[in-house]
């Protein structure tokens, strides 16, 4: 009786112990407050993250075959589309907004530049089935994988379970997503007492904290609110933004607040990407707010800067420069994984 | 011995007991007085029209049994997509162990708002079912398409994809009917009665949250009725 319980027991161990090795406990950095990600519905593995790795560089996703969530979303520039004003997708076509940057995800409520996507998990789905990125469906997605040599594996390795379905895959591809931690920037060495700004960078976060930070407020940079931002309307697109999904006018020409984590690397700025550099933006904040009806209450008060002032402030904004997260191997695209058809 | 063919005999007679006690909920279309047959031609009530069914699917959900006005019985994980074309989609069986007395049934066409704000769901909430929105989240609670010669459209067509989770183009009706107790539930949905109040020349095209969904989405909760058989 006694040995069948220490059997058991360290079976029971040996299982437990496997599920840990593979549960992947999400790491809340020190100076960061609560996800709004429920993991409890989610649970990480590093099973789960890796087939979601390998679903966001597959271009498997798209109706050709040749467009990927990191045709869009690469890493070297915050995971957004460096140079490219609006998103660029299938075959040349041109999208309608500036594909947003990709980072600490799991404390966003709501996705996209209008707010259009309520979670994480169906944020997916969007670039899959628009025309003009990915111009796919979820269910001719899922079959795909499952008439591929390769995703069987991975989905059975993940989820215990070889049959493919929507809700797994967009569960996996979230998981990868939630791992886009942005942390270990100079600013948040200097939060955690770790290292100094220069004078000039002191300077610049006090001008920072006196007119930026109630929008981009810190530490994710972001109010993950949507604001009128004073810009004039571009009447090529006609983007009124919020207000194309809550048809309330009072959301007209509101775009989600996003955050400058990395603004150095993740250019051009603004939903429609009409300004290249940093200048042009705290330009625009100092000469160029159109006051419309929506204009944001902050933005109803003219901001006042010198242009040393605005030097100042953007030595600032590059200490947000996160190279541990632009350059980390554990978003990479998956050679590993994508060479096993050729080993096995 | 005798242990093991007690055991056995109490196994069978719960077994009898229990089929029995499965409750079907049978779903049925028709188009006025037919049996409506799926992209087969329709006339319309009162004029030449012609007009075809290609698709209805709609989701059932939070199905509930009452007893004088008190819920007694709720369905665990109550979420049917229910496909006109899909003969195994048309029955819904309820298990009623206990043999629970009720007079009254109650149900959602659609789905509720927390339902929408969840992320990726399984089995028939999955985003592969067609039954959910890309562009902007939320699930599509009744699908009707098909064709009609009064559409000035594109082969066409009509497609009416009624959504809404949030005020005030919450989408989600309540339906309920009174039931004898009775094990055998047969709803039917006459699609002329939906289709006879719209102005097909005119709307023929309904695919995101509004006030016109909403308002449509009533008219199809009407057109549910309890048949006697």
């Amino acid at each position: 009786m006694k040995t069948k319980f220490i059997i058991l027991s360290l079976l029971l161990f040996a299982i437990l112990a496997f599920r840990v090795a593979n549960d992947v406990q999400f790491e809340v950095p020190s100076n960061f407050p609560k996800p709004v990600y429920e993991f409890s519905k989610n649970p990480l593995s590093e099973n789960k993250i890796q087939l979601g790795r390998a679903l966001f560089y597959d271009p498997i996703l798209s109706r050709n075959n040749m467009i990927s969530c990191a045709s869009c979303h690469s890493q070297f520039s915050a995971f957004t589309h460096v140079d490219h004003a609006l998103s660029h997708g299938i075959e040349d076509k041109i999208g309608f907004r500036n594909s947003t940057a990709l980072m600490n995800l799991a404390w966003q409520k709501l996705f996209m530049r209008d707010g259009a996507i309520n979670h994480l998990d169906v944020q997916a789905l969007a670039p899959i089935s628009d025309p003009v990125e990915m111009d796919e469906n979820i269910s001719h997605v899922v079959s795909k994988l499952q008439a591929s040599y390769l995703y069987p594996k991975l989905f059975y390795k993940a989820f215990g379970d070889s049959v493919i379905t929507g809700e797994h895959t967009l569960k996996a591809i979230s998981q990868f997503m939630l791992t886009l931690v942005s942390s270990n920037s100079k600013y948040d060495s200097v939060m955690r007492k770790q290292s100094v700004f220069t004078p000039q960078e002191n300077n610049g976060y006090a001008l920072f904290q006196k007119n930026c930070s109630s929008c981009h407020s810190e530490p994710l940079f972001t109010n993950d609110d949507f604001r009128n931002n004073g810009l004039s309307v571009d009447t090529t697109l006609n983007d009124f933004g919020r207000y194309r999904v809550t048809k309330n006018p009072s959301d007209s020409l509101k775009f989600k607040v996003p955050t400058l984590r990395n603004i150095e690397f993740s250019y051009p700025y603004m939903h429609d990407g009409r300004f290249k550099k940093l200048s042009q933006v705290l330009n625009h904040y100092t000469d160029g707010i159109e006051k419309i009806t929506t204009i944001s209450t902050e933005l109803q008060k003219p901001i006042v800067l010198s242009s040393n002032e605005k030097l100042d402030l953007i030595a600032f904004l590059l200490t947000l420069t996160d190279k541990s997260f632009l350059f980390n191997p554990n978003y990479f695209y998956p050679k590993e994984i994508f060479s096993q058809t050729a080993k096995d | 011995m005798i242990k093991a063919s007690l055991l056995l005999s109490f196994m069978v007679l719960a077994n009898a007991t229990d089929a029995q006690q499965i409750s079907t909920i049978q779903i049925s279309f028709t188009y006025g007085s037919k049996v409506l047959s799926m992209d087969d031609s329709l006339n319309q009530s009162n004029d030449s029209s012609v007009l075809r069914i290609t698709q209805l699917k709609f989701y059932i959900s939070k199905i509930k049994f009452l007893n004088h006005g008190k819920v007694v019985m709720e369905e665990n994980n109550s979420f049917h997509l229910v496909d006109a074309s899909q003969i195994n989609s048309l029955q819904i069986l309820i298990d009623n162990k206990q043999n629970i007395p009720f007079d009254e049934l109650k149900f959602n066409l659609g789905l509720d708002s927390t339902t929408n704000v969840s992320g990726a769901l399984g089995g028939d909430l999955d985003p592969t079912k067609g039954m959910y929105w890309t562009w902007q989240s939320g699930y599509i609670n009744f699908k009707l398409e098909g064709k009609s010669n009064v559409c000035k459209t594109r082969n066409n067509e009509f497609a009416f994809h009624l959504g809404g989770y949030q005020q005030p183009y919450y989408g989600l009706q309540t339906l309920s009917f009174p039931l004898n107790n009775t094990n055998r539930i047969h709803l039917n949905l006459d699609v002329l009665e939906i289709i006879k109040e719209i102005n097909l020349t005119k709307t023929n095209h309904i695919m995101s949250p509004s006030a016109e969904a909403v308002m449509l989405s009533k008219i199809v909760a009407n057109a549910f009725t309890l048949s006697k058989n």
